[in-house]
């Protein structure tokens, strides 16, 4: 005979709630602003803004055309003086030595071989501030891999750094990965680039670039993309059981308690009393032992 | 009887041969290294993290702390990286006083490397005589700019301002009594059969293994590969500088403090040329109080004294501070070699292994 199952589960101890548990992802300052764009450097994107605001410039003198000629019609129905016409506003220019570096089309002949051997691979290549981009698709970035290591004309024999970024604005994406290829050989540089959305797993590129191990491992403990094949894919930086991935854009820059606190404009010891309740409340003792 | 099993130890992270905080993990079988496991972490600041939230102008500051030692180096790649992000054209009198104090930085790194790598391996005396120079150095730097390791040398830009009154004479003084002192230090170790017996052959890691790890600077040049990123990809003034890269086929210790001493020399013969062509005009190029960037991302690379340093930016539209700032530090691309250069060798080499590659921990951990 077996006995009867107990219907009840067994009572789990409640989470503390209320004032004890101070609610540090909660306090004012650590609320992060997000960012709000897309800096994404591309040559697609960069031509769709010049149209675009080529247009919204043109729009906004024809605006201003249409408005001085009902102006001056009133004027003339009014019998009063014809207003100014209006004069087209050009772009300032600065008197400094900035040149910003706009992105152009990619003329370069490690580019085109490069489009030529991966062919629809390739998502987009261009040139800007004198450095190569070949952005491939993310399934596909082992292959690009392969081909800009072992291909005769392009040889990039090293892997000198590889990178990522978090950009929480995207929509169909939230990370771009950066490879920076160096080739020891013929003295040039590549920067290929892979953007892939929150919880895909890239593959590693350590079974081409040896050196991509430590730097994948600094990825995954800075930004948590984890990457596919991957020797020892463990924290690098921080403790193993730090929580969080610091160089997230939502990962926030002040520490808990009463760091929260900026005792120097605490003029009248309030924030300093608050401080202490809430180092009470979290366990900690910030109070000086009292000389028997 | 003996007992036939493998030992786990860790070297560091606080020994004094480990230069930082750098914890090795060892198996041993009696002295043979069996495995080596290079453990880093101990001195993350989140570098990276207080960039992204400080202007450009004020970032420039947390370089002085990444490789200490070399700090003008790290300024030198921050400058030049948010230059090229935003197209600054340096003048070119800022440019040569830039490649003088970057090059007299490398001796003094280059000087601090071999003081503490030889009194790692066992020589005592030639600590005392290259720290000697570098004191030498390091009050140029004081001269300069105020400082002698946390420097902030340059500004975005150009310089603060151009050389103090008296600099050149000075420098010409360090000059004319430097190339006698690298003659010391040979005298003192490289016929020693000390030295020799401690760095020939130790440490090997040959040509293919070091572009595989992504290995640079001195100890991809004591591979034999003739890579320097101030002769491949000329940053600052080094397009206009006469002088060579030293190389050695060996692959080994005692082939790379040969070629840093030859470094030494070099350095010594393009800081002569910086003297004595230096050219008149403004130090600061005339750029806007703040700096707004464009979508942009760039990777500047330059040669540091221990390999390749490359600053990686991303700039937001209109925004003063760095959207994403990467440092590729040569020591923490360098020190995963450290395994293929160490296991299956002596203990004791693991000691030169570490100094050989001359690992500054600031740089690593950021």
């Amino acid at each position: 005979m077996t006995e009867p199952i107990d219907p009840q589960a067994p009572a789990m101890p409640e989470a503390p709630t209320g004032p004890y548990v101070y609610d540090y992802m909660a306090a004012p300052n650590r609320q992060v602003v997000l960012p709000k764009t897309v800096p994404l450097p591309s040559l697609r994107t960069y031509q769709a803004e010049v149209v675009t605001a080529a247009a919204a410039d043109e729009a906004k003198w024809q605006k201003q055309l249409a408005d001085f000629e009902v102006a001056k019609a009133k004027a003339e129905v009014e019998g009063k003086d014809a207003p100014k016409p209006p004069v087209r506003a050009v772009p300032r220019k600065d008197d400094n030595d900035l040149k910003t570096p706009w992105p152009t089309e990619a003329k370069d002949a490690d580019l085109l071989k490069l489009q030529e051997l991966l062919g629809d691979k390739v998502e987009e290549i261009f040139e800007q501030a004198g450095e190569r981009v070949c952005q491939v698709k993310k399934e596909a970035v082992l292959e690009a891999l392969k081909v800009c290591r072992d291909a005769a004309s392009l040889k990039y024999e090293m892997l000198a750094d590889q990178s990522a970024t978090h950009y929480p604005a995207a929509k169909d994406f939230a990370f771009s990965i950066v490879y920076h290829l160096t080739s020891v050989s013929r003295c040039q540089r590549l920067r290929l680039r892979i953007l892939v959305p929150e919880g895909f797993i890239p593959e590693s590129a350590c079974s081409l670039y040896p050196s991509a191990n430590w730097m994948e491992r600094e990825i995954y403990d800075m930004l948590g993309i984890r990457f596919a094949n991957h020797p020892d894919m463990t924290r690098i930086l921080c403790p193993e059981d730090w929580e969080g991935f610091p160089l997230r854009k939502e990962y926030p820059t002040v520490g808990l308690g009463q760091r929260d606190i900026d005792f120097r404009d605490d003029r009248g010891g309030v924030l300093n009393r608050l401080a202490m309740e809430k180092a009470g409340q979290m366990g900690i003792n910030l109070k000086q032992p009292k000389a028997d | 009887m003996f007992k036939n099993e493998e030992m786990e130890i860790n070297l560091g992270p606080q020994h004094p041969s480990t230069h930082g905080v750098l914890r090795v993990k060892l198996h041993l079988d009696g002295e043979t290294v069996t495995k080596c496991t290079p453990i880093i972490g101990y001195l993350h600041r989140g570098v990276e993290k207080i960039c992204e939230n400080q202007t450009y102008f004020q970032g420039q500051v947390w370089t002085d702390r990444m490789d200490y030692v070399a700090s003008i180096s790290n300024n030198l790649g921050w400058a030049e990286g948010v230059e090229k992000l935003f197209g600054i054209e340096v003048p070119r009198r800022a440019k040569y006083i830039r490649t003088m104090l970057t090059e007299q930085n490398r001796l003094a790194s280059h000087l601090l490397w071999l003081a503490t790598h030889a009194l790692d391996i066992g020589a005592m005396t030639v600590f005392l005589y290259a720290f000697r120079e570098r004191e030498y150095l390091l009050d140029l730097f004081e001269a300069f700019c105020g400082a002698r390791l946390t420097t902030t040398a340059f500004r975005i830009g150009g310089l603060r301002e151009d050389l103090p009154p008296g600099f050149i004479k000075s420098a010409q003084a360090f000059q004319d009594r430097f190339l006698p002192c690298i003659d010391e230090y040979e005298e003192l170790l490289t016929e020693n059969r000390i030295w020799k017996k401690r760095t020939v052959g130790v440490a090997k890691l040959n040509a293919e293994d070091c572009i595989a790890l992504g290995v640079t600077g001195p100890v991809l040049r004591a591979a034999g590969v003739p890579y320097d990123i101030r002769k491949a990809f000329p940053n600052a003034a080094y397009a206009e500088m006469d002088f060579e890269i030293p190389t050695r086929p060996e692959a080994d210790t005692y082939a790379r403090y040969l070629v840093r001493l030859a470094e030494m020399r070099q350095s010594h013969r393009i800081i002569q040329q910086c003297i004595e062509g230096l050219p008149e005009g403004p130090v600061m190029a005339k750029i806007p109080k703040i700096l707004r960037s464009e979508v942009n991302e760039v990777y500047h690379p330059i040669e540091a004294p221990k390999g390749e340093l490359g600053y990686y930016f991303v700039g937001e539209k209109g925004g003063t501070m760095p959207y994403r700032m990467h440092v590729r530090a040569p020591s923490f691309v360098n020190l995963q070699a450290l395994s293929k250069m160490t296991e299956g060798r002596l203990l004791a080499d693991v000691i030169a292994a570490i100094g050989t590659l001359d690992v500054v921990l600031g740089e690593i951990d950021r």
